[in-house]
């Protein structure tokens, strides 16, 4: 699936293998919150993103309206995606939002800031999947963080 | 060029709110420097109180300025202290309390803690200005403070105990017209300090630009566009800094005259300056970008040639993150 804001030129490619399984892992732990890392790489003008795995948190806190990741054990992981010949990275996060729309939260503002904010981290422009699910629907939407703006991929 | 676009994006890309998190790293700096003066000097201690740029609201991203004034009592260092004494006090508190994770530095009338980088490569840089009231409860009346001067400082020489000053009275003559003037002169405050920034050393210090812009305001009627107010600004500036009749009263205190704080020299270099600046832009628009460059980290394109930030190795995602 490939998604764009117009306003600002930005597109990004989320393979529908990955999305699919990203709202089942979301409803497995429906009613509480869950989420994780997002995967991919730019394209070569910089343009354009493609986001192809997440890594799943090994230690992680939750309840219906809150999610806490930490990146403990994760790192080889991380170091084995950006061995890959399209050195894959880490682009942003997804969460769920149990019985609630994908909208992002003030919490999930301030955890972008987190993120732009953080030398280590070095991307400017995080990516951030929200999928809302309940017993019966599910939605999702996609975000970057852009000059300052949260901007959402139609 | 449109001067004026570029000026609104030059104030708005400097704005203090996009460094928050930077900001946020001063304002706490700032408290732990504050409580370690109180709890060194207890009683002898007046109410420690920021008097930088985030109080004067002009602050600019690219530098804060802070300083953090500390008002003594008048015995505080001995009924006979001197303000020599005061000042070497603070200084060896500070040394000995920072040496370590910070540079301390005796500076024209503070000592100056330039923390050493953070792990996001952030420099906090405070200054804390000592100052004494001038006789035993008179700085509850008046807030009057006596200053040591460490080095020359523009016309007034090292070692003098002259400097006596409102440093709360400055605030507020700044704020009050700020609002009166609807933003103006806060306006042309930031871009002055914009273009003293581009500087490496410059000697004229901001407070002495915010009260050179307040004065051109009120000895001039300043109209029209924001490049028309700053033109008239500049001008004003570069006719009369240099002028024998030239003073620049303090707020706080009307016998201790700015205009001393920059020696003849450093008064026809700004006057200079503003001259040149005016004939560049004249010359051509486009050269209002070299002397009030926009803050690229913040710049808005206009164009959908927006691109993805490249990033330099391998990103690490922030060890813990909380959503909602
Ligand atoms: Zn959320």
């Amino acid at each position: 699936m490939i998604l764009k804001i117009e306003k600002i030129g930005l597109s990004l490619e989320v393979e529908d293998e990955l999305l699919n399984k990203l709202l089942e892992i979301g409803k497995t732990h429906y009613p509480k919150e869950f989420g994780g890392f997002l995967i991919g790489y730019y394209s070569e003008n910089n343009m354009h993103l493609h986001i192809t795995d997440t890594i799943l948190p090994k230690k992680y806190q939750a309840s219906k309206y809150n999610f806490e990741r930490s990146t403990k054990g994760i790192e080889n992981e991380l170091v084995e995606f950006y061995a890959e010949n399209l050195r894959k990275i880490y682009i942003g996060e997804w969460h769920t939002h149990p019985d609630n729309s994908p909208i992002p939260s003030a919490t999930d503002i301030s955890a972008i800031n987190t993120i732009i904010n953080s030398k280590k981290t070095s991307i400017a422009n995080p990516v951030l999947l929200i999928i809302g699910c309940s017993n019966t629907t599910v939605d999702f939407g996609f975000y970057v963080w852009f000059e300052n703006k949260l901007y959402k991929y139609e | 060029m449109d001067k004026n676009k570029h000026l609104e994006s030059v104030i708005s890309t400097h704005q203090i709110t996009k460094e928050k998190t930077l900001f946020d790293k001063y304002v706490k700096k700032k408290n732990e420097v504050k409580e370690a003066l109180e709890e060194n000097y207890g009683s002898d201690l007046y109410y420690p109180f920021n008097s930088g740029s985030y109080a004067k609201n002009t602050a600019i991203n690219t530098k804060f300025d802070f300083d953090l004034v500390s008002p003594f009592k008048r015995n505080a260092f001995g009924s006979n202290g001197t303000l020599k004494e005061m000042y070497e006090d603070v200084y060896y508190f500070l040394y000995e309390k920072y040496k370590d994770v910070a540079e301390v530095k005796k500076q024209k009338v503070s000592i100056g803690l330039e923390f050493y980088a953070d792990s996001d490569g952030d420099v906090i840089k405070i200054d804390v200005v000592p100052g004494r009231e001038l006789s035993q409860d008179q700085y509850r009346e008046d807030e009057n403070l006596n200053l040591y001067v460490y080095y020359k400082y523009g016309n007034i020489d090292a070692g003098s105990e002259r400097i006596k000053t409102n440093v709360k009275a400055q605030i507020n003559n700044i704020k009050d017209r700020a609002t009166a003037e609807k933003d103006s002169i806060r306006k042309i405050i930031r871009l002055l300090k914009v273009w003293k920034n581009t500087k490496y050393i410059y000697p004229t210090k901001s407070f002495f630009l915010e009260l050179i812009t307040i004065k051109a305001f009120d000895s001039k009627s300043i109209t029209g566009s924001i490049w028309d107010k700053l033109e008239t600004v500049l001008q004003y500036i570069r006719d009369n800094v240099t002028k024998e009749s030239f003073t620049q009263k303090d707020p706080g205190n009307s016998s201790n005259d700015l205009a001393d704080t920059l020696t003849s020299t450093e008064k026809q270099q700004l006057s200079d300056d503003m001259k040149n600046m005016l004939e560049r832009i004249e010359e051509n628009d486009e050269n209002l970008k070299t002397y009030f460059p926009e803050n690229t980290k913040f710049k808005k394109e206009d164009t959908n040639n927006n691109q993805y930030g490249k990033n330099s190795g391998m990103p690490i995602p922030p060890p813990k993150l909380n959503f909602g």
